[in-house]
C-alpha cells in the first residue's frame, strides 16, 4: 500500500512538473502567438518608490504605445503584455521577483534602477536565459561578470566620470576660464567612488588638481560642513555626485556659503538635472551645471511622450523613465527582428540590434558591445537657467547657451 | 562638645551639598568633556579654525534637530516603556500634514505646524487608546513594539499612496542665513533649534509643575502605585502618547522647510533618536536635549577627521560607551 502511495505521488508530481513546464514554455513557443510578456522590475515601495513607480509607469505607457502601433507585426500583430514587479529596493526581493516574472512567462526583463538589485537580477536572467535590458543602474561591475543576457542603455559610472570631466574642461577652456583646481564632493560607496575615480584620472591627464570630500547619504541632513571643507581648498569648480536629497542640500549650502567658484557642477548627479530641482532649490539652483545622460529635449517624439506622460500620471517624466520607455522599445524591436518570442533568439536580436534615433541624447544609435554596454551612451551638459533645466552642450543637443563662469 | 557638634554639622552640610550636587556631576562632566574636546580640536586638531567653527555651529543646530525628534520619543519610551517604532513614520506624517496645509491651504509653514500639533496629539491618543493601552496596561513589551512597527508600515505606505514617493519640498517662509563668527547658520535651522529649546522647557515645566505632569511622573515611576492612589493610568498613557506625538508634530513642522519630503524621511532619524534617548536617559527631556546636541557635535566635528560613515561610527562608539559605563544615561535615575 505504501509503495503504491509512493508511486502515485511520484506520478502526480511528475505530471505537475510537466504541466508546469508546459505552461511556462507555452507562451514562448514561437509561431502563432497573440501575446508576448515583458517583465518590468522596479522599487515600487520603500524609499525609492517615487522614481520606481515613475519608471514602472513609463514601461506601461511604452507597452500601450507599441500595442497601439500595431503590436509585433512579424508575429501577426501579437500584443505586448506587461507584468510588473516590486523589488522593494532590496536585492533579495528583486531576485525573487525577477524569478516570478520569468516564471510567469516574461521573455525579457526591464529594470531595475539600483546597481545592487540589478546585479542579482542579472544573475537570474543569465541562469534562466532571459535577456535583461537595464534602464538605469550605473555600476561598471554589473557587466563585468561576462553575462550574455544583460544589456545596458545608459553609460556606466566610469564613462560618466570621464566624459563629465572632459565636458567640464572643454566648457571652461572655451569660455576662457581654464581650471587649475577642483573640489569633488561625492557620496560613499561604489557609485560615487567609481564616478570620482574616473573623473580623477581624466583630471590628472588634463593637469587639474583634485581634492576629494566624501559623505554618507544616511543621516545626511546638513551639507554646510561638507561644502565648507570642499570650499576651503579654493577650487575653481565644486563637483558633486550624489542622490537627490543630499545634492539638493549641497546646492543650498553652496548658495549660502557663496564661495569664489566659477561653477557648481554635477556628474551623474541625481538632482541637478531633475525637473523638480529648480523649484525645490530656488535661487540655489541658478546656473548649476550637470553632466549626465539625459532625454533628448530637442527631439519631437520625446517631447510628445513626455507631454502625454505628464498628462496621464500627473508628474514630469524624468530621464530614468525615458530610459525605461527606451528599454521597452529595444525589446519590441528585438522581438520584431527575431520574429519569435523565444528568449534566446530575442537575446541574440538585442545583441545585434541597432536602434536609430534613440530617445536619449546619445552620440549615435543604440548598439551593444560584447559586454552588453551601449557603445554610444554618453553624457551631455545641462544648466539651470530661469527655473528650467536647459541642455547647453554639445552643439547638436543645445536648447540654450551656456553661462560660464556662473556669477 | 560644642566644637565637636559644629564640626559634625559642618561635615553633614558639605556632604549634603555634595549629595545635592551629585546628580549634576555627570551632566557637568559631559559638558566639560564636550568643551575640552572642542578646545583640543581648535588647538591641536590641525584643521582650519573657520572650518571647525562651521562644524561646531552646524553640529549644534543639527543637535537641536535631533533633540526635537528625540523629545517625544523619550517621553513615550520613559513613561510607557513602549519602544515606538512608529516614531519615524509619525515624523514623516506630520511633515506631510504640514506640507499639505502649506501647499493646499496656503498656510505659512510655521502656522501649519501649530495647527498640526493638536492633530497629531489626537492621533497619538487614538493610537494609544485604540491599539496600545490594552497591551501596555498588561505590561506586555513585545506587543506594542510589533504594533508600532506595523503602524509605521501602514503610515509610510498610506503616505506613499497619497503623495507618491517623489521628493517634495515645503515652500519656506524665512530663507537666508546668519553669519556667526564666519560660520553660516540658516534661519530655518535656528528656528528649529529654538523650537527644540522651547519644547524642552515647556515640557519640563509641565512635568514638574502641573498635576498632569505629576500624574505622568507617578505613572512612570510606578504605575501600580499611581493606580492605587487614584490615577487613571489608561488615560495618562493616552495623554503621554498624545503629548509625545505633539512633540513629533513640532519636530515635523520645523524640519519640513529644509528636508526633502519622502514617506521614509522620518525613518532617517529613528535610530539616532533611540541613541539619543538612551544617552540622555529614558524619559528625561533635558537628557534628550543634551544628548541631541552631543550627538550632533560628535557627528559633524567627527566628520572633519572621519568623513562619511566614519562620523556615524563615532556616534555609535559613544553609544556603546554609555551602555557600558552608564546604562541609565546621563540624566537617567539610578534604578
Amino acid at each position: 500500500m505504501q509503495k503504491l502511495m509512493g508511486v502515485a505521488t511520484a506520478v502526480l508530481l511528475t505530471t505537475t512538473l510537466v504541466a508546469c513546464s508546459d505552461d511556462a514554455s507555452g507562451g514562448r513557443s514561437g509561431g502563432n502567438v497573440d501575446e508576448v510578456t515583458i517583465g518590468a522590475l522596479h522599487p515600487l515601495t520603500g524609499s525609492l518608490a517615487g522614481v520606481g513607480t515613475m519608471m514602472s509607469n513609463a514601461a506601461k505607457m511604452a507597452v500601450h504605445d507599441l500595442n497601439e502601433d500595431g503590436g509585433i507585426e512579424c508575429l501577426d500583430g501579437a500584443q505586448l503584455r506587461l507584468e510588473t514587479g516590486d523589488s522593494k529596493g532590496t536585492a533579495s526581493t528583486g531576485q525573487s521577483e525577477a524569478q516570478r516574472l520569468i516564471d510567469n512567462g516574461a521573455v525579457a526583463l526591464v529594470g531595475t534602477y539600483q546597481s545592487d538589485v540589478t546585479q542579482n537580477v542579472a544573475a537570474v536572467a543569465e541562469r534562466s536565459g532571459v535577456p535583461l535590458v537595464i534602464d538605469v543602474a550605473v555600476d561598471d561591475a554589473i557587466l563585468e561578470q561576462g553575462y550574455q543576457n544583460t544589456f545596458r542603455i545608459q553609460p556606466d559610472a566610469t564613462s560618466m566620470g570621464t566624459d563629465g570631466g572632459q565636458a567640464l574642461f572643454e566648457i571652461a577652456q572655451q569660455n576662457g576660464q581654464p581650471i587649475d583646481r577642483v573640489s569633488y564632493i561625492h557620496l560613499e560607496g561604489a557609485f560615487g567612488q567609481s564616478v570620482f575615480d574616473a573623473f580623477a584620472a581624466e583630471a590628472k591627464s588634463a593637469g587639474v588638481e583634485v581634492s576629494e570630500t566624501t559623505y554618507s547619504p544616511t543621516n545626511f541632513t546638513d551639507a554646510t560642513t561638507v561644502v565648507r571643507q570642499a570650499a576651503a581648498k579654493n577650487p575653481d569648480v565644486i563637483l558633486v555626485t550624489g542622490y537627490y536629497p543630499d545634492s539638493l542640500l549641497i546646492a543650498q549650502a553652496v548658495h549660502q556659503l557663496n564661495p569664489e567658484i566659477d561653477a557648481l557642477y554635477g556628474i551623474a548627479n541625481g538632482a541637478f538635472d531633475n525637473t523638480s530641482f529648480p523649484a525645490d532649490a530656488g535661487n540655489a539652483a541658478t546656473g548649476v551645471l550637470s553632466a549626465n545622460y539625459h532625454f533628448d529635449a530637442t527631439d519631437e517624439r520625446v517631447q510628445d511622450i513626455r507631454q502625454r506622460f505628464e498628462e496621464q500620471y500627473g508628474q514630469p517624466m524624468e530621464t530614468a523613465a525615458v530610459l525605461t520607455y527606451q528599454a521597452a522599445v529595444v525589446i519590441e524591436q528585438a522581438l520584431e527582428d527575431a520574429c519569435t518570442d523565444a528568449p534566446a533568439e530575442v537575446r541574440d536580436a538585442i545583441a545585434a540590434a541597432k536602434i536609430e534615433d534613440p530617445l536619449l541624447a546619445f552620440d549615435g544609435p543604440i548598439v551593444f558591445d560584447e559586454t552588453g554596454q551601449n557603445k554610444n551612451a554618453t553624457v551631455i551638459a545641462m544648466q539651470v537657467q530661469n527655473g528650467q533645466v536647459e541642455q547647453v552642450s554639445p552643439e547638436q543637443f543645445k536648447t540654450s547657451d551656456i553661462v560660464y563662469p556662473v556669477k | 562638645m560644642s566644637d565637636h557638634a559644629t564640626a559634625v554639622s559642618e561635615t553633614s552640610a558639605s556632604e549634603a551639598i555634595i549629595r545635592r550636587a551629585a546628580p549634576y556631576r555627570l551632566p557637568a562632566g559631559v559638558v566639560a568633556a564636550v568643551v575640552v574636546g572642542l578646545v583640543l580640536t581648535y588647538t591641536l586638531g590641525g584643521r582650519d579654525p573657520g572650518l571647525v567653527t562651521q562644524s561646531v555651529v552646524t553640529g549644534l543646530l543639527l543637535g537641536g534637530v535631533y533633540a526635537l525628534v528625540s523629545i517625544g520619543l523619550t517621553l513615550i519610551f520613559g513613561v510607557l516603556g513602549v519602544v515606538n517604532f512608529g516614531h519615524g513614520a509619525m515624523l514623516s506624517m506630520s511633515m506631510f500634514i504640514v506640507y499639505w496645509m502649506t501647499t493646499s491651504l496656503g498656510l505659512p509653514v510655521y502656522l501649519a505646524t501649530v495647527v498640526a500639533v493638536p492633530l497629531m496629539m489626537g492621533f497619538g491618543m487614538l493610537v494609544q487608546r485604540g491599539l496600545l493601552n490594552k497591551l501596555t496596561l498588561e505590561g506586555n513589551h513585545e506587543g506594542p513594539l510589533l504594533v508600532t512597527l506595523g503602524l509605521s508600515l501602514l503610515i509610510i505606505n498610506v503616505l506613499l499612496m497619497i503623495f507618491g514617493g517623489r521628493p517634495l519640498s515645503v515652500p519656506s517662509s524665512v530663507e537666508g542665513s546668519l553669519r556667526v563668527f564666519g560660520a553660516i547658520a540658516s534661519y530655518e535651522r535656528m528656528i528649529a533649534f529654538g523650537g527644540a529649546l522651547l519644547v524642552a522647557l515647556l515640557l519640563t515645566l509641565a512635568l514638574k509643575k502641573t498635576s498632569l505632569g505629576m500624574s505622568i511622573r507617578a505613572v512612570s515611576a510606578n504605575s501600580q502605585g499611581a493606580q492605587l492612589v487614584g490615577v487613571n493610568v489608561g488615560r495618562i498613557y493616552a495623554l503621554t502618547f498624545g503629548i509625545g506625538s505633539a512633540c513629533v508634530a513640532v519636530a515635523g513642522g520645523l524640519l519640513a522647510p529644509f528636508l526633502s519630503l519622502t514617506p521614509t524621511v522620518g525613518e532617517e532619524f529613528t535610530i539616532l533618536a533611540f541613541v539619543i534617548v538612551v544617552l540622555g536617559g529614558l524619559g528625561s527631556v533635558v537628557g534628550a536635549m543634551v544628548g541631541g546636541v552631543v550627538i550632533g557635535l560628535v557627528q559633524t566635528v567627527g566628520a572633519l577627521y572621519l568623513p562619511g560613515t566614519g562620523s556615524l561610527i563615532l556616534v555609535f562608539a559613544v553609544f556603546v560607551l554609555v551602555l557600558l559605563f552608564r546604562p541609565q544615561g546621563i540624566f537617567g535615575a539610578n534604578r
